[in-house]
Parts: structure tokens; C-alpha cells; sequence
């Protein structure tokens, strides 16, 4: 039986998401096992991040009385004092239980709490997978936008908060927009408050995570004009392509940005002079490996011979992004091939 | 303990026929519990003179399922029958086939299932799990399908043949078709077609019980047959109805028709 994170439940996905507005407060509609078993997978991921506040999750720990006469009022309850303990906004999640016996999410939703309470559509792995709730959880929280006019920055789509080197990442894109002399502006959605989420709409560009967001980013072109690009890049050239499409979509000339990357580039390779000619064996996610032109790239540059003899090194999932994800690879490989002597 | 269960399209009479049996058989001398599965809850009315009993259900709700006792649920009716409502929740929200689940489960746990004959009156069809609770884990073994000649409430027997036979070939199931009964709406061959519908699903009919106003006079005085009309020639076929039930052994794996089958049996009793 596969466990690929792909194939877990809407709630983690849409958590993913929620949980990275901090003012907020999510609640998991459903019986408290769903809860526990997000909560304990949150606090194990978020504390390797060095992450040790677990996220506001609450749960409306539905039971056998529930299930018999529906959840709809315990659900209103705990918005209701969610609320009054000053959050700034709620995002709901509703369980395989709930869509089971037909609680109406979205209507206990719809009334008036004060705070924006926001219905994700989720219901558990009934409802789809972590992509489902990931992709949901998105397009959900546009609800807070407003629209306005492009005010130059770019916008970063769906930023994985459960991943490693979430950070190392956004500073990379961070590093090449202040290349082409442009800034993100809006981490949609990591560490930002509620008020925050108003802003979508104001990028000039938005930038997913990756291609598998693609319906997030047509949705958001659609709903705001925003043109996007698929996703951040991996390794060499596809940093400096990114490089050239990001300056052409927000008008800027990306020519000097390029010259410099490369140049970069050329600098960071003779630095992993000793890494070249070694026989290694890639191993990892088999699809990660072979469709991955980054670990191509690495070959051709370092003249590296591939068989089941070589020395195993780990291609990590998500691949590490831009120039400098490629140089903490290298540095991990580099120590892994010595470490072999 | 004979632990049997009435299933049959909705509005054909299974909470009538069932009150009468279970007064037919008080009169006979039995200790009766009869079970309403139905959020309905008015299986037993008749049987209360008109009462509407509070349901476990309804405790639940108010009391939660720790502080509930046998004497909150079970109720004494006409002839010291014992009267529960399974009850269940609003029309339109939660889960009514998990509160039979839960309502089982409470009975259980109160040693409420103990009497010479414990009658369960289910809701229309089996519609889900929860319905086809008192055919599972050991409850009724005797399933009493009523219907009349109508096509729609043959279907419906039919589909519950279906729940019977599905079920009886679990391992530890003892669920198994008891017979038909005929509430009739006097329809011209009625009888024959319903006898017929009986062989073909094999099993067989094991009363007729025609149409009569006193049904609905007892109704409206909140008594059954058996209590306002004793005399009368209903009563007497309610009591037949519990004598056959009371000497019954004969229960059968049921073979479902197909639907065309079905339909060109009733068309066969109806065309003319």
C-alpha cells in the first residue's frame, strides 16, 4: 500500500493552508480522532521546522448522540465561542462523519458571527485527497480579497507549510525578485493575518508552488487578471529561465539578473570541483529521479557515471529550489560521497 | 423468546397489524415487548390509547445515554404489552438508522429484550444499515413481510427480500423469512396474487387480513381491533395472524424476483 502524501486526507491539506494565518483559528467539525491525528502529524512536521507552538486547531468532537441528531448546533456553538475568545477569523473543516449524515457546513457558516467564518470544503477523504484540500483551501480563502489595482509586487501561491525548507525557499525567490528589483509581497498563505488576505488581489504577479496548483493560479488570473507561472524553479536553468519570464510578465529587464545568476552559478559549480567524475546511484521517489531535469543538469555538469554501484545519494522531495537549493544538495551529497571513503 | 420483525412499504399497515398481533398474543397470555423502529414513533400508539411514548431517542437527546433506565424507555400498554419507540431525529438532519444502532445498543445494555415475543416494527424499507439492524447480530430471526397486491408495496417486499437473503448468508446470521402477510386493499385477486408473490419469493402467505372501516373506527377511538371490536371478524384474523406466528417453524432463505418478473406477475392478478 502506497502512504505517498498525496494520497491523505482533505483535512491535511486544507490545514496546510488555514493553519498558516495566525490570527485565525480552525475548526475540524467531526469526531476528535480527525483532529488528533492532524494535530500529532502537525506538531511532529512543524517541531523538524524547529516549530514547537502547535497551530490553533479546534474540533467539535462530534460523538454518537451527534451522528444520531446532526452536529449543525455543536458546530455553531464552537464558532460561537471561538468568537469571543478574539480571533480574527474562522475556517471550518467538515469530516467523512458530517458528510455523511448531511450536516449543512456551509449554512451554519453563512450567519453572522462578527468574524469572517470561512467554509472550507474538505469532508474528509470522502470529499478527495490532500491535493483536494490543499487546492480548496486556496481558492476558499480568496473570499477575503478585495479587488485593486497591480501595485507591482509579486504574490507567492501556495507555499507548502508542512515541507522542508519552506523558508530556505522563500528566501531564494526573495533573493531573485530582488535581482529583477521586485519584492514578494504577500506569502499567500504563510505566517500573515487574517487582514492579509485582502491583499491577493493587489499583486502584479503571482508564482505557485508548483504545477500542481495550476487550477489555483487560472482561477486567480481569472478572478483578479493576475498572470502567474507555474512554479519555482529547480536547478540551473530553470532558475534563469524564471529569471527571464518573472522580468518579462512584471516588465522589467531581466538581462543583468541573468548574466549575474550565471555567473553565480559558474562560481557555486567550482566550488563542488571534487563532487565531479564520481559514480553515484540516485535514489528517492522513483518519478522525482527520473523526470527530474535538475539531477540531469548535475550529471552533465559534474560528469557523474549512474549505476546500482555507485555511491547512494538522496534526491530529496520537493526538489530544492533555485541556485542556492542546488548548493545545499550538493553540500548534503558532497558529504555523503566523503563520508563514503 | 420468539423475536420477530415486521418490514413493509411505508403506509401498508405494519404498525396496525403489529399492534394487533401483539394484543392478539397478551391475549394469549405471552409477555410481549413491541419495538417501534421508525422515527415516527408511533408504532405502539394504539397499543397506549393514543399515547405518544417518549422515545430512547428523545432521552438520549435530553439526557444522554448514561442516565437512562429501564422504566424511562419500556412502557405497558394494552394487555401489559410492553411498548418502546426507538424514536430517531428531526425530519431532514443527522442520522436516524445510527439511532436505531444506538437504540439497540441501550436496550441491550438495559436487559430490555427479554419476553416470550419480542416484536420489532420497522420503518418502510430498509434503506440502510441501521434499518437492517433488527435482522442482524442475532435480534429477529423471524422477518413477517406485509404487504397488499399493490405493484409499488410488492417492490418494496421484494427489495426487503433482498436485505434477507444478502444478510442470511453471513455466517452467524439466523435472520430468515417467516412468511407474508396480506393487508389487503381489496383488490379483485388480491389473495391469489399475494399467495402467488409469496411461492415465487419461497415462502408462503400466512394471513389474509381483508379491509375493514373498523380498522380505522378502532384507530379513531385509540385502541386496536383487538381491544374496541374483540367480536368482530377483523379481531378474528388478527388472531389467527398470532396463533399461525405463535406455531410457525417454517423459515426460509427468500429468493428475490426480478423486477420484470415481478412486474409481469402483477400485471398477470391486475390487467383484468
Amino acid at each position: 500500500m502506497s502512504t505517498s502524501r498525496s494520497e491523505g486526507c482533505t483535512l491535511t491539506g486544507a490545514l496546510s493552508v488555514t493553519t498558516g494565518v495566525q490570527d485565525a483559528v480552525t475548526i475540524i467539525h467531526g469526531p476528535a480522532g480527525c483532529a488528533h491525528h492532524n494535530v500529532s502529524l502537525f506538531f511532529s512536521l512543524l517541531h523538524e521546522q524547529d516549530i514547537g507552538a502547535i497551530p490553533a486547531i479546534r474540533c467539535t468532537d462530534l460523538r454518537e448522540s451527534e451522528v444520531i441528531f446532526g452536529g449543525e448546533l455543536v458546530l455553531e456553538a464552537l464558532v460561537e465561542e471561538t468568537v469571543r475568545e478574539g480571533w480574527k477569523s474562522v475556517f471550518v473543516l467538515s469530516t467523512c462523519v458530517v458528510d455523511t449524515i448531511g450536516d449543512d457546513v456551509a449554512a451554519v457558516c453563512s450567519r453572522e458571527y462578527g468574524v469572517p467564518v470561512c467554509y472550507i470544503p474538505t469532508s474528509g477523504f470522502l470529499g478527495g485527497v490532500f491535493q483536494t484540500g490543499y487546492e480548496n483551501a486556496l481558492l476558499a480563502l480568496s473570499s477575503f480579497s478585495c479587488r485593486a489595482a497591480p501595485d507591482g509586487t509579486v504574490t507567492l501561491i501556495g507555499e507548502k507549510n508542512l515541507e522542508y525548507e519552506v523558508e530556505e525557499n522563500f528566501y531564494e525567490i526573495s533573493r531573485l525578485m530582488s535581482a529583477l528589483g521586485a519584492r514578494i509581497g504577500l506569502r499567500y498563505v504563510r505566517n500573515i493575518g487574517t487582514d492579509r488576505l485582502a491583499d491577493l488581489g493587489s499583486g502584479s504577479l503571482n508564482i505557485l508552488r508548483d504545477r500542481s496548483i495550476d487550477t489555483v493560479g487560472k482561477k486567480f488570473r481569472e478572478l483578479f487578471g493576475t498572470p502567474y507561472i507555474e512554479a519555482l524553479p529547480e536547478g540551473f536553468v530553470q532558475t534563469c529561465e524564471f529569471l527571464e519570464k518573472t522580468g518579462e510578465l512584471l516588465g522589467k529587464n531581466p538581462e543583468s539578473a541573468v548574466d549575474a545568476e550565471i555567473r553565480l552559478q559558474k562560481r557555486m559549480i567550482a566550488r563542488f570541483r571534487d563532487f565531479a567524475g564520481r559514480q553515484v546511484c540516485f535514489c528517492g521517489i522513483p518519478g522525482v529521479v527520473r523526470n527530474s531535469p535538475a539531477i540531469e543538469e548535475i550529471i552533465q555538469t559534474f560528469d557523474l557515471s549512474c549505476d546500482e554501484d555507485g555511491i547512494y545519494l538522496e534526491v530529496p522531495d520537493p526538489f530544492p529550489v533555485g541556485t542556492a537549493g542546488m548548493s545545499r544538495l550538493l553540500h548534503r551529497w558532497r558529504r555523503t560521497v566523503r563520508a563514503d571513503k | 423468546m420468539k423475536q420477530i420483525a415486521l418490514y413493509g412499504k411505508g403506509g401498508i399497515g405494519k404498525s396496525t397489524t403489529s399492534a394487533n398481533l401483539s394484543a392478539a398474543l397478551s391475549d394469549q397470555g405471552l409477555d410481549i415487548l413491541q419495538i417501534g423502529c421508525d422515527p415516527k414513533r408511533d408504532s405502539t400508539r394504539m397499543l397506549m390509547n393514543g399515547r405518544l411514548i417518549p422515545t430512547v431517542m428523545d432521552l438520549v437527546r435530553e439526557r444522554g445515554d448514561r442516565n437512562i433506565s429501564i422504566e424511562d424507555v419500556v412502557f405497558r400498554g394494552y394487555g401489559g404489552v410492553r411498548c418502546v419507540e426507538a424514536g430517531g431525529p428531526e425530519p431532514g438532519v443527522g442520522c436516524a438508522g445510527r439511532g436505531i444502532i444506538a437504540t439497540f445498543q441501550i436496550l441491550e445494555k438495559l436487559g430490555a429484550l427479554q419476553a416470550d415475543v419480542v416484536l420489532y416494527d420497522v420503518l418502510g424499507d430498509v434503506v440502510c444499515g441501521g434499518f437492517a439492524m433488527p435482522m442482524r447480530e442475532g435480534y429477529a430471526q423471524e422477518v413477517y413481510l406485509v404487504t397488499s397486491g399493490e405493484l409499488m408495496s410488492l417492490y418494496a417486499a421484494n427489495n426487503i427480500c433482498k436485505a434477507i437473503a444478502r444478510l442470511s448468508t453471513r455466517a452467524r446470521s439466523r435472520c430468515r423469512l417467516a412468511g407474508v402477510i396480506c393487508n389487503a386493499k381489496n383488490m379483485p385477486r388480491e389473495k391469489e396474487l399475494v399467495e402467488e408473490f409469496a411461492e415465487r419469493i419461497n415462502s408462503r402467505m400466512i394471513q389474509f387480513i381483508p379491509r375493514d372501516r373498523i380498522v380505522q373506527v378502532s384507530e379513531l377511538n385509540k385502541k386496536t381491533v383487538i381491544e374496541f371490536a374483540s367480536d368482530s371478524a377483523q379481531a378474528e384474523a388478527y388472531r389467527n395472524l398470532a396463533r399461525k406466528v405463535m406455531e410457525n417453524t417454517r423459515l426460509d432463505i427468500p429468493t428475490p424476483l426480478e423486477i420484470e418478473d415481478l412486474e409481469s406477475l402483477a400485471y398477470e392478478y391486475i390487467k383484468e
